[in-house]
């Protein structure tokens, strides 16, 4: 298993997530609709909002799993946090990177996962929102599109309520 | 040109549940699809028919009534169709609970390209909306 590198930014993406106030923050239905909507559209059994503390990644809504966060040195989302673009494992078994992770040896025996970054300035991704299935598949250009639509709405949701909260 | 004439189509997307929506129109601009005008019910698209010509459209058909005398809202097709604002040959596709017989029977004389049915997938709402362009374009 290779675990992912720190950003070269890790301070300051740490930082700005920290000062989001969302870290442990109860369920919100803005975020859960989301999840929702994204597994029933993708047909997936698990899909997560995840932010990365800094051992850890929480997640502010899930489907498919009770967890409410997980050790960051096995999470597939450290690694999306590394680019831009959407992440794609179509089976993590022939993957390298996550070949013997213990989340696909594993319960919950990942075998795809798709994650799009959530950046809310150049270069400072704080998490993802991610798609997790127990079978191999992949997206095709549409797709991955209707990923990038939900994780930008996402971030209007995170964006909205750092402007309630600021008043 | 084709490119051209696919992002200037101007389609209609009727739909009750904000985060379909939502989800269509974004990612409509993002694959330059075409310019996605939205509604949240009949009476809006209604008005929205006045003030610009549409391409295509899709409309999730409310159901009006209950038991035997259940019944589509179908007025927003017939406007498209057979009214001052519509265009008569535009192509439509309906989302639907179900495909009744008696709704197919009201859709045979309405030339409606495509019934959708539940669970409602942004992808097949997109897929309509390119194939609406794709035909424009040819």
């Amino acid at each position: 298993m290779q675990a992912a590198p720190l950003p070269p930014n890790e301070a300051e993406r740490l930082a700005a997530l920290y000062e989001l106030l969302i870290l442990d923050t109860p369920p919100e239905e803005r975020y859960d609709k989301i999840a929702r909507f994204a597994a029933s559209e993708f047909d997936v059994p698990i899909v997560l909002v995840s932010l990365l503390d800094t051992n850890r990644q929480w997640f502010k809504a899930s489907v498919g799993t009770d967890l409410c966060e997980t050790g960051r040195e096995h999470s597939f989302c450290s690694h999306v946090i590394l680019r831009d673009d959407i992440l794609v494992i179509p089976d993590a078994r022939d993957d390298p990177r996550f070949a013997d992770n213990p989340m696909v040896v594993g319960a919950p025996h990942i075998r795809f996962y798709a994650g799009a970054p959530l950046t809310t300035a150049p270069g400072i991704r704080l998490g993802t929102l991610c798609l997790i299935d127990r079978r191999p598949r992949t997206l095709d250009a549409l797709e991955l599109a209707i990923l990038a639509t939900l994780r930008d709405l996402v971030l209007m949701e995170m964006r909205r309520a750092n402007e309630a909260a600021d008043g | 040109m084709a490119e051209q004439s696919k992002s200037s189509t101007q389609i209609l997307l009727v739909e009750p549940e904000a985060l379909l929506r939502r989800t269509v129109v974004m990612t409509a601009r993002s694959m330059n699809l075409g310019q996605v005008h939205e509604a949240a019910s009949t009476d809006a698209a209604l008005r929205m028919l006045r003030s610009r010509t549409y391409h295509g459209a899709v409309i999730a058909v409310e159901c009006l009534g209950s038991g035997g005398g259940r019944r589509y809202d179908l007025s927003l097709v017939d406007q498209l169709r057979f009214g001052d604002a519509g265009k008569q040959d535009i192509p439509i596709a309906i989302m639907a609970d179900q495909a009744t017989p008696e709704l197919l029977n009201e859709l045979r004389d309405r030339k409606i390209s495509r019934v959708i049915l539940k669970p409602f997938r942004a992808k097949v709402l997109l897929e309509t909306i390119a194939s609406f362009g794709a035909a424009r374009s040819a």
